[in-house]
Protein backbone atom coordinates (compact mmCIF):
# COMPACT_ATOMS: atom_id res chain seq x y z
CA UNK A 1 0.00 0.00 0.00
CA UNK A 2 2.78 2.40 1.06
CA UNK A 3 6.39 2.09 0.28
CA UNK A 4 9.02 4.32 1.51
CA UNK A 5 12.74 3.99 0.21
CA UNK A 6 15.86 5.82 1.20
CA UNK A 7 14.60 8.58 2.29
CA UNK A 8 17.34 11.47 3.47
CA UNK A 9 16.66 15.01 4.75
CA UNK A 10 19.11 17.21 6.48
CA UNK A 11 18.50 21.11 7.98
CA UNK A 12 21.76 22.84 7.01
CA UNK A 13 24.37 20.24 8.48
CA UNK A 14 22.31 18.48 10.59
CA UNK A 15 21.70 14.94 8.94
CA UNK A 16 17.86 14.17 9.91
CA UNK A 17 17.35 11.65 8.29
CA UNK A 18 20.08 9.09 6.65
CA UNK A 19 17.74 6.73 4.61
CA UNK A 20 14.73 5.54 6.35
CA UNK A 21 12.75 2.12 4.38
CA UNK A 22 9.32 1.47 4.74
CA UNK A 23 6.48 -0.93 4.25
CA UNK A 24 3.05 -0.36 5.30
CA UNK A 25 0.31 -2.76 4.07
CA UNK A 26 -3.31 -1.70 3.39
CA UNK A 27 -5.16 -2.05 7.00
CA UNK A 28 -1.43 -1.98 8.71
CA UNK A 29 -1.12 0.06 11.81
CA UNK A 30 2.23 0.64 12.25
CA UNK A 31 3.74 2.81 15.15
CA UNK A 32 7.17 4.19 14.90
CA UNK A 33 9.36 4.89 18.21
CA UNK A 34 12.26 6.53 18.93
CA UNK A 35 13.94 9.14 20.94
CA UNK A 36 13.39 12.90 20.75
CA UNK A 37 15.31 14.18 18.17
CA UNK A 38 15.12 10.72 16.00
CA UNK A 39 13.73 12.57 12.93
CA UNK A 40 10.12 10.94 13.37
CA UNK A 41 8.30 14.11 12.67
CA UNK A 42 10.24 14.96 9.86
CA UNK A 43 9.40 11.46 8.31
CA UNK A 44 6.00 12.15 8.70
CA UNK A 45 5.97 15.77 7.28
CA UNK A 46 8.43 14.38 4.59
CA UNK A 47 5.90 11.95 3.34
CA UNK A 48 2.90 14.52 3.17
CA UNK A 49 5.65 17.15 1.44
CA UNK A 50 5.04 19.60 4.52
CA UNK A 51 8.82 19.52 4.27
CA UNK A 52 10.77 18.23 1.12
CA UNK A 53 12.75 15.47 1.48
CA UNK A 54 16.95 15.38 -0.08
CA UNK A 55 16.23 12.52 -1.43
CA UNK A 56 13.88 9.08 -1.37
CA UNK A 57 10.74 7.58 -3.26
CA UNK A 58 7.33 6.53 -1.63
CA UNK A 59 5.03 4.86 -3.48
CA UNK A 60 1.05 5.33 -2.23
CA UNK A 61 -1.02 2.16 -4.18
CA UNK A 62 -0.12 3.22 -7.89
CA UNK A 63 1.61 6.38 -7.47
CA UNK A 64 4.83 6.37 -6.82
CA UNK A 65 6.85 10.00 -6.62
CA UNK A 66 10.19 11.32 -6.06
CA UNK A 67 10.31 12.78 -2.33
CA UNK A 68 13.08 15.46 -3.51
CA UNK A 69 11.62 16.28 -6.95
CA UNK A 70 7.65 15.96 -7.09
CA UNK A 71 5.95 18.07 -9.18
CA UNK A 72 3.24 20.80 -7.50
CA UNK A 73 0.55 18.11 -9.28
CA UNK A 74 2.08 15.29 -7.59
CA UNK A 75 2.21 16.40 -4.44
CA UNK A 76 -1.97 17.55 -4.42
CA UNK A 77 -2.49 13.95 -5.62
CA UNK A 78 -0.50 12.36 -2.85
CA UNK A 79 -2.37 14.82 -0.10
CA UNK A 80 -5.65 13.32 -1.46
CA UNK A 81 -4.60 9.83 -0.57
CA UNK A 82 -3.11 10.55 2.94
CA UNK A 83 -4.29 12.92 5.59
CA UNK A 84 -2.20 14.52 8.90
CA UNK A 85 -3.17 14.37 12.42
CA UNK A 86 -1.06 17.05 14.27
CA UNK A 87 0.63 17.04 17.68
CA UNK A 88 -1.11 20.10 18.38
CA UNK A 89 -3.89 20.06 16.55
CA UNK A 90 -4.02 22.69 14.28
CA UNK A 91 -7.48 22.82 14.10
CA UNK A 92 -9.04 25.88 11.56
CA UNK A 93 -9.48 28.45 14.33
CA UNK A 94 -11.97 30.15 12.15
CA UNK A 95 -14.03 27.66 11.79
CA UNK A 96 -16.60 25.63 13.59
CA UNK A 97 -15.74 21.83 14.19
CA UNK A 98 -18.21 21.03 11.32
CA UNK A 99 -16.53 22.95 9.47
CA UNK A 100 -13.19 21.96 9.75
CA UNK A 101 -14.13 18.52 8.96
CA UNK A 102 -16.06 19.84 5.74
CA UNK A 103 -14.00 22.14 4.09
CA UNK A 104 -11.39 19.36 2.86
CA UNK A 105 -14.00 17.97 1.05
CA UNK A 106 -16.19 21.17 -0.44
CA UNK A 107 -12.93 22.65 -1.02
CA UNK A 108 -10.21 20.63 -1.73
CA UNK A 109 -12.23 17.87 -3.47
CA UNK A 110 -15.39 20.07 -4.16
CA UNK A 111 -18.11 17.87 -2.73
CA UNK A 112 -21.97 19.40 -2.66
CA UNK A 113 -22.34 21.48 1.08
CA UNK A 114 -25.04 19.25 1.82
CA UNK A 115 -23.76 15.64 0.99
CA UNK A 116 -20.45 16.89 2.77
CA UNK A 117 -22.08 18.22 5.98
CA UNK A 118 -23.86 15.28 6.29
CA UNK A 119 -20.62 13.03 5.87
CA UNK A 120 -18.67 15.65 8.31
CA UNK A 121 -21.62 14.94 10.80
CA UNK A 122 -21.12 11.10 10.75
CA UNK A 123 -17.45 11.30 10.94
CA UNK A 124 -17.81 14.07 14.22
CA UNK A 125 -20.19 11.63 15.59
CA UNK A 126 -17.67 8.32 15.15
CA UNK A 127 -15.42 10.31 17.30
CA UNK A 128 -18.06 10.91 20.27
CA UNK A 129 -18.69 14.70 19.58
CA UNK A 130 -22.08 14.51 18.75
CA UNK A 131 -23.53 18.05 19.65
CA UNK A 132 -20.35 19.92 19.81
CA UNK A 133 -20.89 20.35 15.28
CA UNK A 134 -21.33 24.52 15.76
CA UNK A 135 -18.50 24.96 18.31
CA UNK A 136 -15.50 26.79 17.60
CA UNK A 137 -12.00 25.23 18.39
CA UNK A 138 -11.46 27.50 21.19
CA UNK A 139 -14.49 26.72 22.74
CA UNK A 140 -13.33 22.92 22.84
CA UNK A 141 -10.96 21.02 24.96
CA UNK A 142 -7.74 19.58 23.96
CA UNK A 143 -8.92 16.31 23.34
CA UNK A 144 -12.52 17.49 21.47
CA UNK A 145 -9.78 19.35 19.39
CA UNK A 146 -7.81 16.38 18.90
CA UNK A 147 -10.42 13.96 18.58
CA UNK A 148 -11.76 16.89 15.18
CA UNK A 149 -8.43 16.27 13.91
CA UNK A 150 -9.12 12.84 13.74
CA UNK A 151 -12.51 13.63 12.35
CA UNK A 152 -11.16 15.91 9.71
CA UNK A 153 -8.61 13.30 8.80
CA UNK A 154 -11.10 10.60 8.92
CA UNK A 155 -13.92 11.99 6.50
CA UNK A 156 -11.53 12.71 3.48
CA UNK A 157 -10.93 8.27 3.25
CA UNK A 158 -7.55 8.67 2.94
CA UNK A 159 -5.48 5.33 1.81
CA UNK A 160 -3.20 6.18 5.09
CA UNK A 161 -3.95 8.49 7.76
CA UNK A 162 -0.54 9.98 9.57
CA UNK A 163 -0.28 10.62 12.99
CA UNK A 164 2.59 12.81 14.45
CA UNK A 165 2.09 12.70 18.17
CA UNK A 166 -1.59 12.97 18.34
CA UNK A 167 -1.66 12.74 22.65
CA UNK A 168 1.34 14.33 23.58
CA UNK A 169 0.42 18.02 24.02
CA UNK A 170 -3.04 16.28 25.73
CA UNK A 171 -3.23 16.64 29.77
CA UNK A 172 -3.03 13.22 30.92
CA UNK A 173 -6.33 12.93 31.52
CA UNK A 174 -7.39 13.50 28.01
CA UNK A 175 -5.07 11.07 26.77
CA UNK A 176 -7.68 8.41 26.76
CA UNK A 177 -10.69 9.39 24.93
CA UNK A 178 -8.04 9.87 22.30
CA UNK A 179 -6.41 6.24 22.40
CA UNK A 180 -9.76 5.17 22.60
CA UNK A 181 -11.17 6.80 19.36
CA UNK A 182 -7.49 5.55 17.65
CA UNK A 183 -8.56 2.13 18.67
CA UNK A 184 -11.67 1.93 17.19
CA UNK A 185 -10.74 3.78 13.67
CA UNK A 186 -7.84 0.86 13.51
CA UNK A 187 -9.96 -1.97 14.40
CA UNK A 188 -12.23 -0.60 11.62
CA UNK A 189 -9.72 -1.17 9.06
CA UNK A 190 -8.03 2.20 8.72
CA UNK A 191 -4.59 2.24 7.47
CA UNK A 192 -2.56 4.45 10.31
CA UNK A 193 1.13 5.45 10.76
CA UNK A 194 1.62 6.45 14.01
CA UNK A 195 4.33 8.36 16.41
CA UNK A 196 3.46 8.21 19.98
CA UNK A 197 5.31 7.59 23.41
CA UNK A 198 1.99 5.71 24.20
CA UNK A 199 3.37 2.46 24.99
CA UNK A 200 0.24 0.90 26.14
CA UNK A 201 -1.09 2.02 22.23
CA UNK A 202 1.92 0.05 20.34
CA UNK A 203 1.32 -2.91 22.49
CA UNK A 204 -2.20 -2.92 22.32
CA UNK A 205 -3.11 -1.65 18.33
CA UNK A 206 -0.37 -1.82 16.84
CA UNK A 207 0.87 -4.83 14.33
CA UNK A 208 3.64 -3.65 13.51
CA UNK A 209 6.34 -1.65 15.41
CA UNK A 210 9.70 0.57 14.12
CA UNK A 211 11.99 1.91 16.40
CA UNK A 212 14.31 4.85 14.45
CA UNK A 213 16.79 6.63 16.33
CA UNK A 214 19.70 8.73 15.13
CA UNK A 215 17.68 9.37 11.39
CA UNK A 216 17.75 5.25 10.57
CA UNK A 217 15.30 2.44 11.58
CA UNK A 218 17.08 0.34 14.22
CA UNK A 219 14.61 -2.32 14.74
CA UNK A 220 11.27 -3.35 13.57
CA UNK A 221 8.93 -6.51 13.82
CA UNK A 222 6.02 -7.10 15.67
CA UNK A 223 4.73 -5.54 18.82
CA UNK A 224 5.78 -8.72 21.06
CA UNK A 225 8.79 -8.93 19.19
CA UNK A 226 9.85 -5.35 20.11
CA UNK A 227 8.65 -5.04 23.59
CA UNK A 228 9.53 -8.52 24.67
CA UNK A 229 12.55 -9.59 22.47
CA UNK A 230 14.19 -6.32 21.18
CA UNK A 231 17.84 -7.52 19.47
CA UNK A 232 19.54 -4.42 19.46
CA UNK A 233 21.52 -2.40 22.19
CA UNK A 234 19.80 0.35 21.22
CA UNK A 235 16.21 -0.02 21.29
CA UNK A 236 17.13 -1.99 24.83
CA UNK A 237 17.91 0.92 26.11
CA UNK A 238 15.14 3.12 24.84
CA UNK A 239 12.35 0.62 26.27
CA UNK A 240 13.60 0.91 29.61
CA UNK A 241 13.82 4.51 29.66
CA UNK A 242 10.11 4.24 28.88
CA UNK A 243 8.00 1.51 29.95
CA UNK A 244 6.65 1.37 33.13
CA UNK A 245 8.51 -0.89 35.16
CA UNK A 246 6.20 -3.76 35.67
CA UNK A 247 7.11 -4.68 31.87
CA UNK A 248 11.19 -4.57 32.57
CA UNK A 249 11.62 -7.85 33.82
CA UNK A 250 10.47 -9.32 30.30
CA UNK A 251 13.65 -7.29 28.87
CA UNK B 1 -18.86 84.09 14.72
CA UNK B 2 -21.45 84.59 11.58
CA UNK B 3 -23.66 81.57 11.93
CA UNK B 4 -25.12 82.40 8.79
CA UNK B 5 -21.56 81.58 7.42
CA UNK B 6 -21.18 78.79 9.35
CA UNK B 7 -24.26 77.52 8.14
CA UNK B 8 -23.96 77.74 4.61
CA UNK B 9 -20.14 76.53 4.97
CA UNK B 10 -21.29 73.54 6.48
CA UNK B 11 -23.24 72.63 3.62
CA UNK B 12 -20.20 73.12 1.36
CA UNK B 13 -18.00 71.39 3.59
CA UNK B 14 -20.69 67.94 3.07
CA UNK B 15 -20.73 69.04 -1.21
CA UNK B 16 -17.18 67.95 -0.92
CA UNK B 17 -17.77 64.33 1.27
CA UNK B 18 -18.68 62.50 -1.77
CA UNK B 19 -15.36 63.19 -3.55
CA UNK B 20 -13.43 62.57 -0.13
CA UNK B 21 -14.95 59.55 0.29
CA UNK B 22 -15.00 58.46 -3.65
CA UNK B 23 -10.93 58.82 -3.37
CA UNK B 24 -10.70 57.01 -0.02
CA UNK B 25 -12.30 53.77 -1.44
CA UNK B 26 -10.59 54.18 -4.78
CA UNK B 27 -7.48 54.33 -2.60
CA UNK B 28 -8.08 51.18 -0.60
CA UNK B 29 -9.52 49.21 -3.22
CA UNK B 30 -6.33 49.59 -5.20
CA UNK B 31 -3.62 49.60 -1.72
CA UNK B 32 -5.49 46.76 -0.15
CA UNK B 33 -4.38 44.03 -2.82
CA UNK B 34 -1.81 45.47 -3.85
CA UNK B 35 -0.05 45.87 -0.18
CA UNK B 36 -1.01 42.51 0.34
CA UNK B 37 0.86 41.33 -2.60
CA UNK B 38 3.92 43.17 -1.81
CA UNK B 39 3.69 41.53 1.58
CA UNK B 40 4.18 38.49 -0.11
CA UNK B 41 7.00 38.90 -3.05
CA UNK B 42 8.46 40.36 0.02
CA UNK B 43 8.26 37.20 1.62
CA UNK B 44 9.72 35.34 -1.62
CA UNK B 45 13.42 37.68 -0.46
CA UNK B 46 13.96 37.66 -4.22
CA UNK B 47 16.95 39.43 -4.40
CA UNK B 48 16.92 43.27 -5.74
CA UNK B 49 13.38 43.09 -6.14
CA UNK B 50 13.19 43.05 -2.05
CA UNK B 51 15.39 45.77 -1.78
CA UNK B 52 13.41 47.93 -3.84
CA UNK B 53 10.36 47.15 -2.19
CA UNK B 54 12.34 48.06 1.18
CA UNK B 55 13.55 51.40 0.01
CA UNK B 56 9.77 52.29 -1.30
CA UNK B 57 8.90 51.15 1.96
CA UNK B 58 11.14 53.17 3.66
CA UNK B 59 10.35 56.43 1.50
CA UNK B 60 6.55 56.66 2.73
CA UNK B 61 7.45 55.70 6.28
CA UNK B 62 9.88 58.37 6.56
CA UNK B 63 8.25 61.39 4.36
CA UNK B 64 5.30 63.83 5.79
CA UNK B 65 2.60 62.80 2.92
CA UNK B 66 2.66 66.40 1.54
CA UNK B 67 6.41 65.70 0.34
CA UNK B 68 5.36 62.29 -0.96
CA UNK B 69 2.19 64.71 -2.70
CA UNK B 70 4.70 67.54 -4.10
CA UNK B 71 7.09 64.60 -5.04
CA UNK B 72 4.82 62.53 -7.55
CA UNK B 73 2.21 65.23 -8.39
CA UNK B 74 5.19 66.58 -10.01
CA UNK B 75 7.11 63.73 -11.60
CA UNK B 76 4.04 61.60 -12.72
CA UNK B 77 3.37 64.20 -15.68
CA UNK B 78 7.15 64.44 -16.59
CA UNK B 79 6.81 60.78 -16.73
CA UNK B 80 3.48 60.29 -18.53
CA UNK B 81 5.10 63.46 -21.23
CA UNK B 82 7.59 61.21 -21.72
CA UNK B 83 6.13 57.90 -22.67
CA UNK B 84 3.25 60.08 -24.56
CA UNK B 85 5.38 62.56 -26.59
CA UNK B 86 2.81 65.09 -27.36
CA UNK B 87 -0.02 63.43 -28.01
CA UNK B 88 -1.98 64.69 -25.55
CA UNK B 89 -1.40 67.35 -22.69
CA UNK B 90 -0.51 66.07 -19.52
CA UNK B 91 -2.20 68.93 -17.85
CA UNK B 92 -6.02 68.53 -18.51
CA UNK B 93 -5.56 65.33 -16.47
CA UNK B 94 -8.50 66.13 -13.61
CA UNK B 95 -6.48 65.72 -10.36
CA UNK B 96 -8.82 63.33 -8.71
CA UNK B 97 -6.71 61.01 -10.96
CA UNK B 98 -3.38 62.20 -9.30
CA UNK B 99 -5.36 61.94 -6.12
CA UNK B 100 -5.96 58.14 -6.88
CA UNK B 101 -1.92 57.29 -7.72
CA UNK B 102 -0.76 59.39 -5.01
CA UNK B 103 -2.87 57.68 -2.32
CA UNK B 104 -2.55 54.54 -3.22
CA UNK B 105 1.12 54.76 -3.56
CA UNK B 106 1.64 55.87 0.06
CA UNK B 107 -1.30 53.68 1.26
CA UNK B 108 0.13 50.34 -0.27
CA UNK B 109 3.00 50.65 1.68
CA UNK B 110 0.80 51.48 5.23
CA UNK B 111 -1.54 48.02 4.02
CA UNK B 112 1.71 46.12 3.15
CA UNK B 113 2.99 46.55 6.72
CA UNK B 114 0.05 45.99 8.64
CA UNK B 115 -0.53 42.91 6.40
CA UNK B 116 3.10 41.19 7.41
CA UNK B 117 2.29 42.09 11.03
CA UNK B 118 -1.05 40.56 10.99
CA UNK B 119 0.26 37.38 8.72
CA UNK B 120 2.79 36.60 11.91
CA UNK B 121 0.04 36.19 14.07
CA UNK B 122 -1.94 33.39 12.11
CA UNK B 123 0.28 29.93 12.92
CA UNK B 124 2.36 28.23 10.70
CA UNK B 125 0.23 25.04 11.60
CA UNK B 126 -3.16 26.34 10.25
CA UNK B 127 -1.03 26.50 6.33
CA UNK B 128 0.04 23.07 7.03
CA UNK B 129 -3.35 21.80 8.05
CA UNK B 130 -5.05 23.14 4.93
CA UNK B 131 -2.36 21.14 2.74
CA UNK B 132 -2.78 18.22 4.51
CA UNK B 133 -6.31 18.19 3.86
CA UNK B 134 -5.69 18.75 0.01
CA UNK B 135 -5.97 22.43 -0.43
CA UNK B 136 -4.16 24.33 -2.73
CA UNK B 137 -2.09 27.58 -1.82
CA UNK B 138 -4.63 29.90 -3.45
CA UNK B 139 -7.35 27.81 -1.73
CA UNK B 140 -5.40 27.99 2.32
CA UNK B 141 -4.67 31.65 1.56
CA UNK B 142 -8.39 32.57 1.11
CA UNK B 143 -10.37 30.43 3.15
CA UNK B 144 -8.20 29.84 6.16
CA UNK B 145 -5.47 32.45 6.52
CA UNK B 146 -7.15 35.45 5.15
CA UNK B 147 -10.25 35.94 7.55
CA UNK B 148 -7.63 34.83 10.62
CA UNK B 149 -5.25 37.79 9.20
CA UNK B 150 -8.06 39.84 9.13
CA UNK B 151 -8.90 40.37 12.81
CA UNK B 152 -5.71 41.15 13.67
CA UNK B 153 -5.21 43.45 11.13
CA UNK B 154 -8.43 45.49 11.28
CA UNK B 155 -8.03 47.67 14.22
CA UNK B 156 -4.65 49.26 12.36
CA UNK B 157 -6.34 49.24 9.01
CA UNK B 158 -9.34 51.21 10.84
CA UNK B 159 -6.62 53.71 12.28
CA UNK B 160 -4.92 53.96 8.56
CA UNK B 161 -8.38 54.52 6.76
CA UNK B 162 -9.06 57.54 8.98
CA UNK B 163 -5.57 58.96 8.48
CA UNK B 164 -6.30 57.91 5.00
CA UNK B 165 -9.37 60.40 5.35
CA UNK B 166 -7.50 63.26 6.90
CA UNK B 167 -4.94 63.02 4.39
CA UNK B 168 -7.16 63.70 1.59
CA UNK B 169 -7.68 66.91 3.12
CA UNK B 170 -4.17 67.71 1.62
CA UNK B 171 -5.90 67.17 -1.62
CA UNK B 172 -6.29 71.37 -1.54
CA UNK B 173 -2.08 71.27 -2.59
CA UNK B 174 -2.92 69.49 -6.09
CA UNK B 175 -6.58 71.37 -6.54
CA UNK B 176 -8.53 68.77 -5.98
CA UNK B 177 -11.73 69.86 -4.78
CA UNK B 178 -12.78 67.85 -1.75
CA UNK B 179 -13.88 69.11 1.57
CA UNK B 180 -10.62 71.34 2.82
CA UNK B 181 -11.13 73.06 -0.66
CA UNK B 182 -14.11 73.86 -1.24
CA UNK B 183 -15.00 75.50 2.44
CA UNK B 184 -11.79 77.24 2.18
CA UNK B 185 -12.63 79.17 -1.33
CA UNK B 186 -15.51 80.00 0.39
CA UNK B 187 -14.36 81.27 3.48
CA UNK B 188 -11.69 83.79 1.37
CA UNK B 189 -14.39 85.94 0.38
CA UNK B 190 -15.95 87.33 3.31
CA UNK B 191 -12.71 85.66 5.84
CA UNK B 192 -14.74 83.96 7.71
CA UNK B 193 -12.09 81.53 8.56
CA UNK B 194 -13.11 80.11 11.95
CA UNK B 195 -16.44 79.55 10.56
CA UNK B 196 -15.19 77.04 7.97
CA UNK B 197 -12.25 75.57 9.75
CA UNK B 198 -15.27 74.36 12.51
CA UNK B 199 -17.34 73.20 9.30
CA UNK B 200 -14.77 71.33 8.01
CA UNK B 201 -13.49 70.14 11.44
CA UNK B 202 -17.44 68.88 11.93
CA UNK B 203 -17.33 67.03 9.23
CA UNK B 204 -14.31 65.04 9.19
CA UNK B 205 -15.08 64.51 12.79
CA UNK B 206 -18.61 62.45 11.66
CA UNK B 207 -16.72 60.72 8.93
CA UNK B 208 -14.04 59.51 10.73
CA UNK B 209 -16.03 58.34 13.48
CA UNK B 210 -18.48 56.45 10.87
CA UNK B 211 -15.76 54.78 9.76
CA UNK B 212 -14.28 53.71 13.21
CA UNK B 213 -18.07 52.40 13.98
CA UNK B 214 -18.17 50.77 10.88
CA UNK B 215 -14.86 48.77 11.66
CA UNK B 216 -15.86 47.92 14.87
CA UNK B 217 -18.69 46.52 13.95
CA UNK B 218 -17.29 44.09 10.88
CA UNK B 219 -14.43 43.52 14.21
CA UNK B 220 -17.26 42.14 16.20
CA UNK B 221 -18.51 40.22 13.45
CA UNK B 222 -15.07 38.42 12.18
CA UNK B 223 -13.51 37.99 15.81
CA UNK B 224 -16.63 35.61 16.97
CA UNK B 225 -14.69 32.46 16.49
CA UNK B 226 -12.28 33.87 19.15
CA UNK B 227 -15.11 33.51 21.55
CA UNK B 228 -15.16 37.06 22.98
CA UNK B 229 -14.42 40.57 21.56
CA UNK B 230 -10.67 41.16 22.74
CA UNK B 231 -10.50 44.92 22.59
N1 LIG C 1 12.65 23.21 10.16
C1 LIG C 1 13.75 22.77 10.82
N2 LIG C 1 14.90 23.45 10.73
C2 LIG C 1 16.02 23.02 11.37
N3 LIG C 1 16.07 21.92 12.14
C3 LIG C 1 14.93 21.19 12.27
C4 LIG C 1 13.73 21.58 11.63
N4 LIG C 1 12.77 20.68 11.95
C5 LIG C 1 13.36 19.78 12.75
N5 LIG C 1 14.65 20.08 12.94
C6 LIG C 1 15.60 19.30 13.76
O1 LIG C 1 15.54 17.98 13.36
C7 LIG C 1 15.72 17.10 14.46
C8 LIG C 1 14.71 16.00 14.41
O2 LIG C 1 13.45 16.56 14.58
P1 LIG C 1 12.11 15.74 14.60
O3 LIG C 1 11.07 16.70 15.00
O4 LIG C 1 11.93 15.02 13.34
O5 LIG C 1 12.39 14.69 15.76
P2 LIG C 1 11.32 13.76 16.50
O6 LIG C 1 11.85 12.39 16.38
O7 LIG C 1 9.96 14.02 15.99
O8 LIG C 1 11.48 14.24 18.00
P3 LIG C 1 10.33 14.42 19.13
O9 LIG C 1 10.12 13.08 19.75
O10 LIG C 1 10.98 15.38 20.09
O11 LIG C 1 9.13 14.99 18.48
C9 LIG C 1 15.65 17.95 15.70
O12 LIG C 1 16.94 18.02 16.26
C10 LIG C 1 15.22 19.31 15.22
O13 LIG C 1 15.92 20.30 15.92
MG1 LIG D 1 8.22 14.89 16.80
Amino acid sequence: MLTVTNVHKAFGDNKILQGVDLAINKGDVVVILGPSGSGKTTLLRCLNFLEQADQGTATFSDLQVDLAKATRKEIYAVRQKTAFVFQNYNLFANKTALDNVTEGLITGRKWAKEAARQKAREALAKVGLNGKEDLYPSQLSGGQQQRVGIARALVLEPDIILFDEPTSALDPELVGEVLEVMKTIAQEGTTMLVVTHEMSFAKEVANHVIFMDGGRVVEQGDADAIFLRPKEERTKQFLRRVLPQEYNYQI
Amino acid sequence: MDIAFFKQALGIAFSGVPLTLLVTVVTLIIALPVGFFLTLVRMKRIPVIHQLIGIYLSFIRGTPVIIQIFVLYNSIPLLIAGVAKGKFDVYAIHPIWYAFVIFSFGMAAIVAEIVRGALQTVDKGQLEAAYSVGLTVPQAYRRIILPQMLTAALPNLCTATVNLVKATSLGYAIALPEITLRTKVAANAGYHYVEAYTAIFIVYLLICLLIEYAFHKTEQRVRRYQGGIAC
